[in-house]
């Protein structure tokens, strides 16, 4: 008598991906609640920026054409730094690098991460326990911990220049966030398969003979979609977070680029006196992304819950 | 105040409930009426979406967070208007003075307390009592209900509780404040027909006894027939029918009423007699309701008429009917049955037999249990979970077998096995003279071809992200090598076999009903043309009105195709309507096997003459108190010596049936037995135990 009607009978209910085709279902249904909205505007707004950054942004990283220190108004909207760049082409400049750091480690951990939980997941038993151990143990590690050491370590080899080492190592950052994301993204996808692969569709198939690549990917793998894309929207935002974190702490980008944290570590101490605009508007940069993020994400969560 | 005006317990009048889904109200119970008198039962009937339960959580002010009661109800409980009072107010009558017993006994309990603390908490709360006072009080109820050992089972754990025994201590609860008024949803529809014989009984008692009112929820008619004294029919959130018991039975008047009562398969009767009466389409969508009548769409009687609204008339004294038509149907001017359903070809005993398909020898399934570091200590092995244990049949061409058994007995293991996806301990299967392997992940293409299975959950059977094409078609690429135009042509095929339109190849699961979605899976288990076809509770999940459209349709598929199934169910006159043969399977062994008919008319075996005795019957007026088994099913870890069947038994000899092992006796033709009694002598037994009864 407790159950609660939730869903008229006979009401047609497509699966969320379906329902949600494509970019454009999405954005529709996140533009429901304000919030949601909100998020979504702020990121679409950032990602322009990071886009087309060079063409919006009126002065280029490292020009010092202006004189130092200028406060925030006339031809430098957000001032100029101790060196006499313009702050407000640095932010605008600096949104690439972070969606590009952020982005795709998320974007590498979650596809890794999809198929080490698939598998392990579908697979079961001892390599189930093995697996679950090691990501146990990987968890157990506070992200930006990790992080700090494998970047510094990578930071003290000297490669080769054009090399594939150097290459690698340019790319640091990006790779330690896949690394550190894969045990969780891989945990989401498990725990989601392990339930899955119970319905009675799975034995289905096994029924017909069909490979464990098939059952995986055709039987199981559409039902995870929905658990997968809200990690995915929570690991952007906080993989956003650790890069400002590790930009700040100075063992991401290396001066002069234009990266938000690294600015912010620039500009503290004796000089947030002298120019505190070139500290505050990387900062309100960083805070009003990850909210931005957030928020969004919270909206997919929700878009996801109401479809499934 | 009148004598009858002090019995009512509860008046509801024009109950109407919305929910609010996805931005627009949805009216899911409209002009719902009631009047409960003390120590009377009123059955709620109807199929799923009906509106049954939210109407009884209406009543009682426990909806859903999304739903409301609209403004012109009227519940008045005791003369006093619920629907006025605030949450605050609701709560000593929540507790103390209606009861509840939800259809699920372990969501009702804390897992965390104590059970005896839990029900004791209900006293001390609501009538002030000490702890010591509340908890001797909960012992004596719950010895009132038939706990045994109930000084012990206070102090348990939900989880260390059974099915049944929650129940129990679920309806304990809802009682020890002596309420006047109880609410029972569905008690009894997650237990054993053994179990929930015994909780029927006790409900029956303790609402005399008590002299409590009481509305019980239910899609079961039996049910209704045995427990209650008056009935309401409900269909897509309306009354349809109000009636006696006894007058709905004989007297139905309402097409709808006569539709659900043909609909349900009776003990003995079979697909060789006649085909079941279904009700054709489904329930309407509660969002889209039709106009004017809403049972018109799948009325066989509808007429020009029925497109406006039917009011809720009074064709005597205390019966209600909402149908245009009652008049007629009154006078027997109009039949409901439409068309006779067409039996299968009727045999003779003799023609039954025909070669054998499949057969199982010695198969046998022992789950191990995982030792405790004690055990490992002492280098002991714990015993395992015998689920199948031995057993020996076989399954001839275009024939059915049906299993039956309680819930524990070992029947889903068993069908695991045959279609490989369990791997067994011991035994050999044998399909068409050929030995096959034990798991699908050995079997060949062919085999696993010939071997094809119904699933129980049409929701959990089907792939909600594939349509239902992709469903059908992949196992006629897979299985029967077509290329992809072949298999979309016979994709149409099995869906016209089904019943369903072509365009369903292009839906999703999502979009069909409970009944629709078994019949894909029923196509998409025919795709590779198999030999023998096993279904797993395969029309459990669904309610009566298309259970009995997909039986037909199973046993219409079979006379076609000539392929044979393994039918299992808990429902014992679902399965003696669709097998030839049926065999009773109890703690992992079978104990009586034989032709469908002879098995259950009257049943031999004591464990059969048991289960058959459980049913609720369908006749308000068949009162015999038939036999009980006392207990639950043992563990299937620590079995009980000898027969497995004795520590339960009406009919146990003496110590023999714990030591030694019961032997096959036949019992005239395919009919066999397996107990330490004959035959004759068991028949003697139950003629006894009648005339016992009747004196």
């Amino acid at each position: 008598m407790f159950k609660q009607l939730s869903r008229a009978p006979g009401r047609i209910a497509r699966p969320v991906w379906v329902g949600l085709a494509g970019a454009g279902g999405v954005l529709r249904e996140l533009m429901r609640s304000p919030q949601s909205a909100l998020g979504t505007l702020i990121v679409l707004f950032f990602l322009m920026l990071a886009l087309f950054g060079p063409q919006i942004a009126p002065y280029r990283a490292n020009d010092q054409s202006s004189a130092p220190r200028l406060e925030p108004g006339g031809e430098h909207l957000f001032g100029t730094d101790y060196l006499g760049r313009d702050v407000f082409s640095r932010v605008i400049l600096g949104a690439s690098s972070i969606f590009r750091t952020a982005g795709f480690g998320t974007l590498i951990a979650v596809v890794i991460g999809t198929f080490v939980g698939l598998f392990i997941g579908y697979q079961g038993g001892t390599v189930d326990e093995i697996a679950g151990r090691v990501i146990d143990a990987l968890l157990a590690m506070p992200a930006l911990l990790i992080a700090l050491v494998i970047l510094g370590i990578v930071r003290n080899l000297n490669f080769e220049p054009g090399s594939w080492q150097a290459r690698l190592a340019d790319n640091s950052v990006l790779l330690v966030i896949a690394l550190v994301y894969v045990p969780i993204v891989a945990r989401v996808v498990r725990s989601s398969t392990l339930e899955i692969k119970t319905r009675e569709f799975i034995e289905a198939a096994q029924m017909r003979g069909e490979s464990r690549l098939y059952i995986i990917f055709r039987e199981i793998f559409p039902s995870v979609v929905p658990a997968l894309v809200v990690e995915a929207s929570l690991r952007f935002s906080y993989a956003i977070f650790l890069v400002a974190s590790l930009g700040f702490l100075g063992v991401a980008a290396r001066p002069p680029s234009p990266d938000w944290g690294l600015m912010v570590n620039e500009n503290r101490g004796g000089l947030y006196d002298l120019t505190p605009w070139a500290l505050e508007y990387p900062a309100a940069a960083i805070a009003l992304l990850v909210v931005g993020v957030n928020l969004m994400s919270d909206g997919i969560r929700r878009a996801v819950q109401k479809s499934g | 105040m009148s004598m009858a005006e002090a019995q009512t317990v509860l008046q509801v009048e024009n109950l109407s409930i919305s929910y609010k889904v996805n931005g627009g109200w949805i009216r899911a119970v409209r002009g719902f009426q009631v009047e409960v008198r003390a120590g009377q039962i009123y059955g709620i009937v109807g199929e799923s979406g009906s509106g049954k339960s939210t109407a009884a959580s209406g009543v009682l002010r426990y909806l859903a967070a999304n739903g409301r009661t609209e403004l012109e109800s009227r519940v008045t409980f005791l003369g006093e208007d619920l629907l006025a009072k605030s949450r605050r107010e609701m709560q000593p009558v929540w507790g103390a003075q209606i009861g509840t017993v939800p259809q699920n006994p372990a969501a009702a309990l804390n897992p965390s307390i104590r059970v005896g603390e839990q029900v004791a908490e209900i006293l001390r709360r609501h009538r002030g009592l000490s702890r010591q006072d509340a908890l001797d009080r909960t012992v004596e109820m719950f010895r009132r209900v038939r706990l045994a050992d109930a000084e012990g089972i206070v102090a348990r754990y939900p989880h260390e509780l059974s099915g049944g025994m929650q129940q129990r201590v679920v309806i304990a609860m809802a009682l020890i404040a002596s309420p006047q008024l109880l609410i029972l949803d569905e008690p009894t529809t997650n237990l054993d027909v053994t179990t929930e014989a015994i909780i029927l009984d006790l409900v029956r008692e303790l609402i005399r006894d008590e002299q409590a009112g009481a509305l019980y929820v239910t899609h079961n008619l039996g049910v209704i027939a045995q427990l209650c004294e008056r009935v309401i029919v409900m269909y897509a959130g309306e009354i349809m029918e109000d009636a006696r018991v006894e007058d709905l039975f004989v007297h139905p008047l309402h097409p709808y009423t006569i539709g659900l009562l043909n609909s349900v398969p009776r003990l003995g009767q079979t697909k060789r007699d006649a085909g079941l009466i279904s009700i054709p389409g489904t329930p309407p969508s509660l969002a889209e309701l039709p106009q004017g009548c809403v049972y018109a769409p799948r009325c066989p009687l509808a007429i020009e008429i029925c497109k406006t609204k039917p009011p809720l008339e009074a064709p005597m004294p205390g019966r209600l009917v909402r149908c245009h038509r009652w008049p007629e149907i009154a006078r027997g001017e109009v039949s409901v049955i439409g068309r006779e359903e067409k039996a299968v070809s009727p045999l003779a005993a003799g023609d039954l037999e025909r070669e054998r398909l499949l057969t199982v020898e010695n198969l046998t399934k022992h789950f191990p249990i995982r030792r405790s570091l004690v055990q490992a200590l002492r280098r002991e092995q714990p015993a395992p979970v015998r689920a199948v244990d031995g057993v020996n049949l076989n399954i001839q061409q275009g024939r059915t077998l049906g299993l039956v058994g309680e819930s524990g007995s070992g029947k889903t293991s068993l069908a695991r096995l045959i279609v490989g996806l369990l791997d067994r301990t011991a035994g050999t299967i044998d399909l068409l003279g050929v030995e096959i392997e034990g798991s699908v992940r050995q079997r060949s293409r062919e085999i696993l071809s010939e071997l094809q299975m119904v699933f129980q959950n049409p929701q959990n059977s089907l792939n909600p992200y594939l349509t239902v094409g992709q469903a059908i078609r992949r196992p006629l690429m897979k299985l029967a090598g077509m290329n992809r135009r072949q298999a979309d042509r016979e994709v149409q095929r099995l869906l016209e076999a089904v019943s369903l339109r072509a365009e369903y190849a292009q839906r999703y699961p999502g979009e069909l009903s409970g009944g629709e979605k078994q019949r894909v899976a029923i196509a998409r288990a025919f795709a590779s043309n198999p030999a023998l076809i096993v279904c797993d509770e395969a029309v459990s999940a669904l309610d009566v009105s298309v259970q009995s459209a997909v039986l037909n349709l199973l046993a219409e598929l079979q006379q076609g195709l000539d392929t044979s199934y393994l039918f299992i169910s808990h429902d014992l006159a679902v399965v003696a309507y669709l097998a030839d043969y049926i065999a009773v399977m109890y703690l992992g062994q079978l104990y009586e096997v034989g032709y469908g008919r002879d098995l259950f008319l009257p049943p031999l075996h004591p464990y059969t003459e048991a289960l058959v005795a459980s049913i609720p019957k369908m006749d308000p007026q068949d009162h015999t108190q038939p036999v009980r088994l006392s207990g639950e099913i043992p563990s299937p870890r620590h079995m009980p010596g000898g027969c497995r069947f004795h520590t339960r038994c009406p009919h146990k000899l003496g110590e023999i049936c714990e030591v030694e092992e019961p032997p096959w006796r036949g019992a005239g033709g395919e009919h066999y037995i397996r107990c330490h009694r004959e035959p004759d002598d068991l028949t003697g037994l139950q003629q006894w135990l009648l005339d016992e009864e009747r004196e």
